[in-house]
């Protein structure tokens, strides 16, 4: 994934930088709104963290909305100190499509920018979706686990739906209650987890292998693969 | 004099006078204006009446007979009273107190008012002209300044009125400065007082309930308000200081620990992610308490949109019934639709906390009842009743405040911000949060009147509502918070 960061904060700047190549990423980074405009108009990436503050006269939100009215559509992750819920919309309505509150974990970056990408890639319009023998009909609003058939509350069916969607990526507690519950705040209890373990108890039966893991200091991953 | 003249008290009795002047002039205009027609009507009568006698004796006695008349009247009266002349068809004086014809008064009989010379003495008179048979001309006339007393003695009489009406809008002035001065002195002084730092003054006010008492009153339920606020940021700083410095002190422990005795690499790791932690309970203190700030400045009204406080509630209780199932604790939910306007991210956060907070204090196997009622007064009352070991009365009124907790809380988790929350939430909403007694546990009522605002823009936020209403209705998404 080739990231660009617009970030004036050089040790915030160090840290994702490296945390993106620790993770086999690409990076480029400009710590000013008019170089992070000229990059992300002159280069293809597959993502942008954007800093909403910016030292010069071009802030964060100005460079997405012409990004836009150019026709760029590269996915932009706002990054800020404001934490209004006023101001997450604001960013969000600007063009950003989605907004992360500084200070944050890089586990939380990650997960959204590797969110952020493959939503572009994978098509919206799915009837089923399908996780190694883990199967979803979207339509019926059925799911099984290879033959044997899984009786699932309307909310675990959004949660599961969630997590076969974004099979593969880490997904976080924040990310869990924004897109599941529509929770744009901190509810400071491990809601989600009993949620999960719930949830995790209907998926993997005892004679089955686990497919749904807990990502330490990160949050979960739904995952075929070994 | 210039402290009397910008005084509010001197303004009035001012404007008081003016307004009498005002009165007293459209009272008296009309009535000279009756009075001069009145007098100006009965000296042509009498102009006339003289007349009419002249002409009786000429025609009695002819032109010889009237000139002696008339040299009798005129010797005989007090000088100045009546003007009287007789001419022949020339205009040659033949008999009178008037040396030669005005040249002014025309050949045509009439009424006529003129200066005239009367010995030296110069005057305004007024003339009837009359032609008698053979050209002989009769001027008769009258002194006009013979009525000038009585005009005199009417603005004398207009004079004193205005002297009585200012000197007593005047008096009246000073006794209203006087009265009002020595009570908003006394208002000044407290205040002053206050000012100074000592908030145990109040303003003195009355039983009465005029408009000053009124006032006064509302200032000081705002003073007691603002001694309230006073003492709750003594408290938060207080409790910041606690409750911030705890992780901090572990924190910062932590690190010099680190630094000074370098442990194996596997050791340093379980450290750092301690210190991770630590740092993140205080970044969610500073959140929790950014979030408080923001809903008590009434920001979030931008986002009110109308929503139906059941859904948000059995949502509420959805998300966290697997939480309760762990514990053993029966939620529940019961209750109808209750439409309203508000913010569904405050209020479900709200609904959360009281949630949150009564599986917290509930024992397992308890019972903890979620319930969301449309009252008959378009209030909204979302109750949560728990089964725990409630909170004491004397605590009631002071869990709501930031980072208070109570003894039986300590060594539970948490900052002691979430009722906070949901106080400041209910108050957002034009309602409060009302704490009673379940027999046993606690009873959280979160009462919400959607209809009354904050009285600072009430109106304006409640025009803004039915323009929210169109786009946002279906729509929970975020970008329909802002909408409003």
């Amino acid at each position: 994934m080739k990231v660009l960061l617009v970030e004036d904060n050089e040790r915030v700047t160090r840290f994702v930088v490296k945390g993106l190549q620790e993770a086999g990423h690409i990076a480029d980074h400009a710590d000013n709104g008019r170089d992070g405009m000229f990059l992300a108009a002159s280069e293809r990436y597959d993502v942008i963290v954007m800093d909403r503050m910016l030292p010069g006269e071009i802030d964060g939100l100005a460079i997405i909305e012409a990004l836009r009215k150019h026709g760029n559509r590269t996915p932009i992750l706002i990054l800020s100190a404001l934490s209004d819920v006023d101001e997450r919309i604001r960013g969000l309505k600007s063009g950003g499509d989605d907004y992360l509150t500084k200070p944050f974990a890089f586990g939380e970056l990650l997960a959204r920018l590797d969110a952020l990408c493959r939503r572009i890639q994978g098509g919206a319009t799915q009837t089923s979706l399908r996780v190694g023998d883990l199967h979803m009909d979207l339509l019926s609003r059925k799911a099984a686990r290879g033959a044997r058939a899984i009786a699932l509350q309307p909310q675990e069916f959004k949660l599961l739906e969630y997590l076969m969607r974004h099979a593969g990526q880490v997904v976080t507690r924040t990310m869990l209650l924004e897109n599941v519950w529509d929770y744009h705040f901190d509810p400071q209890t491990n809601v989600v987890d009993v949620h999960i373990s719930k949830l995790r108890q209907k998926i993997e039966s005892e004679s089955e292998r686990p497919i749904l893991r807990t990502v330490r200091n990160a949050g979960y991953m739904l995952t075929a693969d070994e | 004099m210039s402290r009397l003249v910008r005084s509010s008290a001197f303004t009035l009795a001012f404007s008081y006078v003016a307004f009498g002047f005002a009165a007293l002039i459209l009272f008296a205009a009309p009535l000279w204006y009756a009075w001069q027609v009145t007098i100006q009507d009965s000296r042509t009568e009498l102009l006339r009446v003289d007349t009419q006698r002249l002409s009786e004796v000429f025609a009695r006695e002819g032109a010889v007979g009237l000139a002696a008349f008339i040299n009798t009247r005129v010797g005989m009266q007090i000088p100045g009273e009546r003007i009287l002349l007789l001419t022949d068809p020339h205009l040659q004086p033949v008999a009178g107190n008037l040396p030669e014809w005005p040249r002014v008064i025309p050949m045509q009989p009439g009424t006529y008012t003129l200066p005239v010379n009367l010995g030296g003495r110069h005057t305004k008179a007024m003339f009837v002209h009359t032609v008698l048979p053979g050209g002989y001309n009769l001027l008769v006339g009258r002194d006009q300044t013979l009525f000038a007393p009585l005009t005199t003695r009417f603005w004398y009489g207009l004079a004193a009125a205005v002297a009585v009406l200012s000197i007593a809008g005047l008096l009246g002035g000073l006794m209203i400065r006087r009265a009002l001065l020595l009570r908003v002195d006394n208002i000044r002084q407290t205040v002053l007082a206050i000012v100074q730092g000592d908030w145990s003054h109040r303003l003195p006010t009355k039983p009465s309930s005029d408009e000053l008492d009124t006032l006064s009153r509302m200032i000081n339920g705002m003073l007691d308000q603002i001694e309230q606020l006073l003492h709750g940021v003594r408290d938060v700083s207080n409790s910041i200081a606690h409750d911030l410095r705890t992780p901090l002190a572990e924190l910062r422990s932590r690190l010099e620990e680190l630094s000074l005795t370098r442990p194996a690499r596997e050791e340093t790791f379980a450290e750092i992610d301690a210190a991770v932690v630590d740092v993140d309970s205080v970044i969610c203190i500073f959140n929790a308490l950014l979030r408080l700030a923001e809903i008590d400045t009434g920001m979030r009204r931008s986002g009110f949109v109308p929503i139906n406080a059941a859904e948000i509630a059995q949502q509420a209780v959805d998300f966290y019934l697997p939480a309760a199932e762990l514990k053993g604790i029966n939620l529940s939910y019961h209750g109808g639709p209750a439409a309203m306007s508000g913010d569904p991210v405050l209020l479900a956060q709200a609904i959360g906390n009281l949630i949150d907070n009564a599986l917290k204090y509930t024992r397992d196997g308890g019972q903890v009842e979620v319930e969301v009622q449309a009252l008959a007064d378009a209030r909204v009352r979302i109750t949560v009743a728990d089964d725990g070991p409630g909170i004491p009365d004397s605590e009631k009124p002071k869990v709501p405040t930031r980072f208070y907790r109570g003894d039986t809380s300590r060594g539970t988790p948490g900052v002691g911000l979430g009722l906070s929350l949901v106080a400041s939430v209910a108050k957002v909403h034009g309602g409060a949060l009302e704490l009673t007694d379940n027999h046993p546990g606690l009873r959280a009522h979160m009462l919400i009147a959607p209809g009354t605002v904050w009285a600072s823009d009430a109106g304006e936020s409640q025009r803004e509502l039915p323009a929210a209403t169109k786009t946002t209705a279906q729509q929970p998404s975020p970008e329909s918070v802002e909408a409003g």
